[in-house]
């Protein structure tokens, strides 16, 4: 069983507690290196796009956030069901902590794609299947969030909220698939796995540079929100006032 | 035992809640005749409050039936699990050795009976206030369809809300994003029928979604009880 | 059989059948057309309804563009390249709309079988690139536009 000995390990909120802690100023720093960069890039040396002109920058923030928004509804349900089935704790505090960061990110692709779609378009807002669906997934979360924070007992909290990330699991192929089912304003995706990107490579290395950023912030953010959520819980154990005494703190 | 005892033990789960349900809503008549009276106030409040223009009223109706037939059934949900979890009696079906599946789809059964149903047989006579052109028979098939989705759905956000104090508004919340894509394509099934047009796509994307609840929601709502009964 | 053992079974029934009855229905609904979309072709040959709202698309065709001069209509064609249908319009059009861009319309067709627009949205392509390259592209004959490049115009 030495195989899934860092299962189990993992499942320890000390264990992750003290591993993460390392790695948390390295990770933050390639963020805001990859952000910086990702940024400039896009902004000042990127060609203009030989139609939108300058409006398409928007590209650099609104694709990546809407990466994430997908991304981090996926891991929030995985955790869920991770913390259903294995009755994980940690697995349930990283679900909690993925609910505001991804509706966060959500908010932030909605309110970039009204801003991109009012110069091209010709509207702040149509209700067009992609949109839609991002504003159902937005609803998802504050779902989520709502329902976590409603109950008085923790351990009931946790698992309904894992249920309900599952049953909202259902929405998220629909969302992705939507533009093809109905043919509306949004276009197709630009970067796909299986065949060459439709984007100038000029503007595609920074493009690929935020998304890559993106990645690393909200890992960032996750472990930052984890870690918090990990003291409050286990405050009441030797580790965390061990940890407290040696800090000096509070 | 006999496989012909055994299948009445399997159909005495399902039929003895059934049966059970809709006594009880029988007695209690207000439960179901507060939805249908929602529904009846609501509607003629969008003529009051747009206009008595038939030709407007027309536009708006598919939707407007829709929304408030959605609104309805919300309203109705709470009540789907609280009064037993309060009496103690969801904590028997938890502990018994027979399926929850079967006790969850008898009791959304029963809750479609007592009010998908009445709603979707009082539309035709809202549709004529909303002087809705055509399609009544789509009108009556769509929310046929759509409330028993609806209320296969909603069992799993009341199951998820039952041990709540206040559990009414943040049911609503939980549960109206996932009614989203019934609501689409009911309202434009009936869009499409009084506009004569061909409605076989959503009607069958509505069925595929009523198909696809009855494998999956009473499981969702039976986990969802052995959480929040359990815990509290 | 046990009956606990025996409902599992009926639930595993139940599990199949439904789930194969949504991929059934699925299937069914995804062959026709979804959103009442209809590209030139369908609504030149007469596909398309008359009187109903639908929403149709196509490249603007290049000098079919007629702005009149007193109120805010606007005429002008969508073409695939092979057929084109006629379109009326009276509102502000988005900026991005241009001859030989590709335009999505929302509205009906009328007696004539004018397409009568109640809203034009200018689809822009998933394709972005400096005016250079797309200068050079289009001097080589390339092909940068999907939808509406290297289409020949004439009817």
């Amino acid at each position: 069983m030495a195989s899934w000995q860092w299962f189990h390990r993992l499942g320890s909120p000390r264990w992750f507690y003290e591993k993460t802690g390392g790695w948390l100023p390295w990770l933050t720093a390639v963020a805001l290196v990859l952000l910086v960069l990702g940024t400039v890039w896009g902004l000042a040396f990127s060609p203009e796009d030989f139609k939108q002109g300058n409006s398409y920058r928007i590209i650099y923030i609104h694709v990546p956030a809407a990466f994430l928004a997908l991304a981090g509804y996926y891991i929030m349900a995985v955790c869920g069901a991770v913390g259903l089935i294995w009755r994980m704790k940690l697995a349930f505090m990283v679900m909690k902590s993925a609910a505001p960061i991804g509706a966060g990110l959500t908010f932030v692709s909605l309110v970039t794609g009204a801003i991109w779609g009012k110069p091209t378009w010709g509207t702040w807002w149509a209700w067009d299947a992609r949109i839609t669906s991002m504003l159902i997934l937005f609803f998802l979360y504050l779902g989520i969030m709502a329902l976590q924070s409603a109950f008085q007992n923790r351990e009931a909290a946790d698992k309904a909220s894992a249920i309900l990330a599952l049953v909202g699991t259902v929405n998220i192929p629909i969302i992705y698939k939507s533009v093809d089912w109905w043919y509306t304003l949004h276009q197709p995706a630009t970067l796909k796995l299986t065949s060459a990107p439709t984007i100038h490579a000029s503007m595609l290395y920074p493009l690929l540079t935020m998304v890559v950023a993106f990645y690393v912030f909200y890992a960032v953010v996750l472990l930052l929100y984890t870690r918090h959520e990990i003291l409050r819980r286990e405050s009441r154990t030797g580790w965390v006032r061990e940890l407290i005494a040696k800090e000096g703190g509070l | 035992m006999t496989a012909e005892t055994s299948s009445r033990a399997m159909t005495g789960t399902f039929g003895a809640t059934l049966r059970r349900d809709l006594l009880l809503a029988a007695r209690h008549p207000g439960d179901w005749i507060n939805p249908l009276v929602f529904f009846l106030i609501a509607i003629s409040l969008i003529p009051l409050g747009v206009g008595p223009e038939s030709k407007v009223l027309a536009v708006l109706a598919p939707g407007v039936l829709w929304v408030m037939a959605l609104l309805a059934t919300l309203l109705s949900l709470d009540g789907l699990f609280r009064s037993d979890f309060e009496d103690g009696a969801l904590e028997q079906c938890l502990v018994s050795p027979s399926l929850l599946y079967f006790t969850v789809l008898a009791k959304v059964v029963a809750h479609w009976l007592v009010t998908g149903l009445p709603l979707t047989l009082l539309s035709p006579v809202l549709g004529l206030m909303l002087s809705l052109p055509g399609g009544y028979g789509t009108l009556c098939l769509s929310l046929l369809i759509g409330t028993a989705t609806m209320s296969l759905v909603g069992a799993v956000g009341a199951a998820l809300t039952v041990s709540l104090q206040r559990g009414g508004l943040l049911l609503s919340l939980i549960v109206m994003p996932l009614y989203v894509p019934i609501l689409i394509f009911g309202a434009s099934a009936v869009n499409d029928a009084a506009q004569g047009v061909e409605v076989g796509v959503p009607l069958a994307i509505l069925g595929a979604f009523l198909a696809l609840a009855l494998a999956l929601a009473p499981m969702a709502a039976s986990a969802a009880l052995r959480v929040c009964v359990d815990s509290d | 059989m046990h009956p606990v053992r025996r409902q599992r079974l009926l639930l595993v029934l139940f599990i199949v059948v439904f789930s194969s009855v949504a991929i059934g229905l699925m299937a069914y609904a995804l062959r026709a057309n979804i959103n009442l979309f209809y590209p030139p072709s369908q609504i030149v040959s007469g596909e398309a309804p008359v009187n109903t709202r639908i929403r149709a698309g196509g490249c603007v065709r290049p000098g079919s563009v007629e702005r009149s001069k007193t109120t805010l209509e606007t005429r002008f064609s969508l073409t695939d390249g092979v057929v084109d249908f006629p379109v009326v319009y009276s509102g502000i059009l988005p900026d991005l709309f241009a001859e030989g861009e590709a335009a999505v319309v929302n509205g009906s067709l009328n007696k004539e079988r004018v397409f009568v627009a109640t809203e034009v949205l200018a689809k822009h392509d998933e394709e972005y690139m400096p005016p250079e390259v797309a200068e050079a592209m289009s001097q080589s004959g390339g092909d940068h536009d999907e939808t509406c490049g290297g289409m020949a115009y004439g009817s």
